[in-house]
Parts: structure tokens; sequence; C-alpha cells
């Protein structure tokens, strides 16, 4: 492959990877805190580019006057995969993980070995919001069972299993390769089975004291009083 | 698609009126890519495909930042750390040296990506390649920001960091001595080897650093996407279900959990949460998940292949798999106390 050809490829991959990380599609992908590594990264890329295509541009204009700089032209053939990440990006852009991954994976809810606790209690207020995950890690967990007789409202989209309905939503530790679900089944809500696949809700829930058991995975389940469709949030994944 | 190693393009031979370039090529399948935008779109609109290409550019987007440090230290090792500096740097017996790699490991946390390029900067720099591949297993896996997001994720166990601490280092360490005992130079694909010029002046020397970072970059960065493509095509098709039905059959666990990792290929600082994650099982099998993850796994193999040559990664990558296996076995059983 030609130099430039190279030096090509490599200003769109730069660009590939400054443009999800203006966009904030790169939340789609790694974790927030990516973002200026992904940002520096791209620079890079492009900047190491660019040197090269005018190295390359004021050597042509000094014409062969001396048999200019190591001027290696190594075949990469591998190079052209480069362009595979930059395709996806630009024209397909993929989707953040959604119900295919949550039925996918085997386990769920992050569980630890022994993780009796007592939690911090939780503010009070009449709905108060909790990520899935503090959720569930309480469902299972919370020795002072402070989730109990409180309205919680949690935010992920719908999954299906059979004749009961899910909401879920993926944890990512650093990108998407590594995600895994947490759920929280919804019950008592005709709604919440009606919906399909994928929907984002807002869920206004109660737990179930008492369901999330080692035999279920530690999947709670909890009394779904109030459902909202919302758009997908802007980071996708809790963390 | 991993024996392009070490040809060099040959200008094509009789003259033609119009002759079609590598560049040419790259624009007609922009345009055709771009034309079949709809039709791409609509075949990747399958939940097990779409997953997959979401782990894919997931698995591209995380590890290119640290490809590109990778291939700076590598620029830099090329334009400012001449070989004479270098030999007087590293102790001169081998066995000695080895060590001193495995040290520096820890003082640079980088993801197993980033230390690829620095380690065959390192051969071609003249460090013995025993060195430089004690120093490529060690860096991803001992150093800091890796250990204490293993801590972080096993709360209730510190000898957890301590196992894997020793089961990494040890791998680093044996795998340094057998090559320095058994490993040969032909191995290596043949431009691995080759030297460029040494630089003096400071101009040319910044000219050594961007050309040898960028022509790194292509180079690696193709190996690093058949990494990314095997990486999220398995993790779309091996059931995770395994796990569950694996109980408390220890070896099988090992065995299963070692597999698991070559084939999941994650970035060693996320790998521990994943392994807390999968409570069914005892600590020893996540353990061996841990120190083997990374060491070898299919994106690395794909990079060591590109980097190194092919000879070598297929002797290399199954020897470091079994080494960091019973290293890991070793180190749980000393500082977890057993299989737990």
């Amino acid at each position: 492959m030609r130099r430039e050809t190279q030096n090509i490829l490599l200003v769109l991959l730069g660009g590939a990877l400054l443009k999800i990380s203006f966009t904030g599609t790169y939340l789609r992908y790694v974790k927030p805190s990516h973002q200026w590594l992904l940002i520096t990264a791209g620079a890079i890329m492009v900047l190491l580019a660019l040197l090269s295509i005018g190295r390359d541009l004021i050597n042509n204009r000094q014409a062969a006057a001396v048999d200019g700089h190591e001027g290696h032209t190594h075949s990469s053939t591998g190079a052209w995969l480069l362009l595979l990440p930059v395709l996806a990006v630009f024209l397909v852009a993929p989707p953040a993980l959604g119900a295919d991954s949550v039925t996918r994976a085997a386990t769920t809810n992050r569980a630890v070995d022994d993780g009796r606790a007592v939690f911090p209690p939780l503010p009070a207020g009449d709905v108060i919001a909790l990520p899935l995950s503090d959720f569930s890690a309480r469902a299972a967990w919370d020795e002072g069972n402070s989730l109990n007789d409180r309205s919680i409202k949690l935010t992920g989209f719908v999954v299906h299993d059979g004749s009961a309905a899910y909401i879920a939503r993926l944890a990512i530790g650093c990108c998407a390769a590594d995600a895994f679900p947490i759920k929280v089944r919804l019950d008592d809500n005709p709604d919440a089975t009606a919906l399909p696949d994928d929907t984002w809700i807002e869920a206004v829930v109660s737990l179930k004291p008492g369901t999330a058991t080692r035999e279920n995975d530690y999947v709670p389940a909890a009394a779904a009083l109030e459902l909202r469709e919302i758009p997908q949030p802007e980071d996708p994944y809790e963390h | 698609m991993s024996t392009v190693v070490g040809d060099v393009e040959t200008p094509s031979p009789p003259r033609r009126r119009f002759k079609i370039t590598s560049l040419e090529v790259l624009c007609g399948l922009l345009v055709l890519a771009l034309l079949g935008q709809n039709w791409l779109t609509g075949i990747l609109d399958v939940p097990a495909i779409r997953t997959g290409a979401t782990v894919f550019v997931a698995v591209c987007t995380q590890a290119l930042p640290f490809l590109v440090l990778g291939v700076l230290i590598s620029g830099a090792i090329a334009a400012f750390l001449s070989a004479d500096a270098l030999r007087r740097v590293l102790p001169k017996r081998q066995a000695v040296a080895v060590p001193v790699a495995g040290v520096a490991g820890v003082a640079l946390p980088t993801c197993e990506c980033a230390a690829v390029p620095v380690a065959r900067r390192l051969i071609v720099q003249g460090a013995p390649s025993s060195v430089a591949l004690a120093f490529l297993l060690a860096a991803p896996a001992v150093n800091p920001v890796v250990l204490v997001a293993t801590a972080v994720a096993f709360p209730g166990e510190p000898g957890m960091v301590a196992a894997r601490f020793a089961g990494s280092m040890a791998t680093a360490l044996a795998m340094g001595w057998l090559w320095a005992r058994f490993g040969k130079a032909e191995w290596f694909a043949e431009r691995v080897m080759r030297k460029l010029p040494e630089q003096t002046d400071g101009r040319s020397r910044w000219l050594v650093f961007a050309e040898t970072a960028r022509h790194d970059l292509v180079d690696a960065g193709g190996f690093l996407v058949i990494g990314g493509l095997t990486a999220a095509a398995l993790n779309v098709v091996v059931p995770r279900s395994w796990i569950n039905t694996l109980g408390d059959q220890i070896v099988l666990g090992i065995i299963v959990m070692a597999v698991l990792a070559v084939v999941l290929a994650l970035c060693s600082e996320a790998d521990a949460f994943v392994a807390a994650s999968l409570s069914a099982l005892p600590l020893l099998p996540r353990l061996v998940f841990l120190v083997v993850g990374p060491a070898i796994d299919v994106k690395l193999f794909s990079l060591q292949a590109g980097t190194f040559g092919r000879s070598f990664a297929i002797r290399f990558a199954p020897l470091t798999f079994v080494v960091a296996v019973l290293c890991a076995v070793a180190a749980g059983l000393i500082f977890l106390g057993g299989v737990r």
C-alpha cells in the first residue's frame, strides 16, 4: 500500500475517533472518562498523517534532488482493515447494546460473593431516583432493608423473558465488550408487558422484599406503579 | 492474512497508460460503501450482528488510544534511545535483565496493545528479545492501575491483588527466561530486526520519531482490527451459560476461564470487574482469568502475529497460555490459600 493511501486511512480513522467523541456517540462504546483519550488519540493520528503528507509534498517539490530520507515503502496489506472501523463509524454507527445483550448474557446483576451489609440510608422524599445497579444491590444485600415501602424511580429499557417483563440496563467497566446486564422484574403492570423490547422507560417501582435470591441470580421483582416512555439517555450505560 | 510481513511493494512491471494504485482502490471502496450504505445497514439489522458490530467498534475505540500511546513510546525509543544507551541501562546477563524488564512494566501503566509496539522497538534497538518479551507480558498486567482496579473489584479479598501480581509477574519472568534459553531469532519476521539508521542531529531525530510512530500505527492498527473482529464475533457466539454449569468442577472451571480470557479479549483494567461478577465460580478460576487475559488473547495474538511475524506468534502464544495458567494456579494456591 502506498504511503498516501496509508495517510488517508489514518486521517479517516483519526477523524472517526474525533467525530464520535464530539457528537457524544462514543458513549455507546466506552465509558465517559475515555472522551479525552479519544480526542487526543484522534488528533495525534491526524497530525502524524498530515506531517507525513506534508513531508512527501516537500520532498516531491525538491524533486529527487538528493535521494531523500529513508523512503521505505512497506507493504502493509493489514492496513486495509483500518477501513472497517472507519466505515462502521461513519456509515453504520452501531447502536448502544440493548435487549439482545441482556438475553445473551448468562449471569446478571453484579453479585458480590457475600455482599450482606448495611447500606447508607436513602435520602428522604416521595420518589427518589436510583441507578439499577444500586437498586438491585440493595434489594439483594441490604440488611437495613432501606428499599422497603419506598417508591424508586428506575431508568432502563424493556426486556422480555417468556411472559415476564424486565427493566434492564447494561453496566460497563471499560468498554461495551465487558458490559453486563442488571435487571429488575416489573410486576403487576400490563403496560410493561405490552411495550416492545428496547423501549426506554422511566419506571416508578416498589420492591417486593425477599425476591432477589440465589436461585434467580439475585434479580429482584418490583411492583411497577408508573411507567413513562423516554428517549434513550445520552449515556446508555451505568458504570 | 497475517503473512503480509516482510515483503516489499513491487512497482507494477509493464508501464500501463492508467495505473491502478492503492489510492484508486481506496477511493473506489469509499464510493461503493457510500452507495451501498442502505444495503449495509440493512444486513446489519439483525440483533446478533448489531450487538457484534457495537462490540467491534467498542473494542477498537477502547484500544486505539492505547495503541497510539504505544507507537509514540516506540517512536521515542527509536529516535532518542540509542542502542548504546540501552545497553548501558540493562544488566549484561540476560537472566538478570529479565526481572529488570518485569519491574519496568510496573512503572508503565498501559493496555496490552501499547506494549506490543514498544517491545518490538526495544528489540530493534538491541535489547535481548527475552527482555523485551518479559516487558511485553509484565506491562499490561502488573501496573498500578490494573492492581487498583482489582482491589476495587474484589473488596473483601486483598489476597486477590497479591495473587494477580505474583501470577502475572511470574508469567512474565518465566517466559523471559524460557525465551532466553530456547528462543530463536529466526522465528521473528525479518523486518522486526531491521534497524533504522542512527540519527544524530536534532531535526532528523524528530522526523524518525514521527515516521516510526506513523508507520507502527498503520502496521499494528490493521491487526488490532482483526483482533477486534474476532473478539466481537466470539463475544456474540460463545454462550456465557457455560459458566453457570461449571459450579464446583475446579479443573474444568480453570480451563474454561482461561479459554474465556483468550476469546473475550477484555482490557486489563476492566477484566477484574467481569471476574468479580462471575460469583458462581470459586476464586481460583477467576484468578486464572485475570492472569491469562493480559498475557494472551485473540486481539493480542493478532497484534503479535502482525508485529513479530506469524512463526513467532504460533510458538509464543500457546506457550504463554500454558505458563500463565500454571503461574496463576501456583499463585492462587499460595496467596488465596487454596481453591476457595
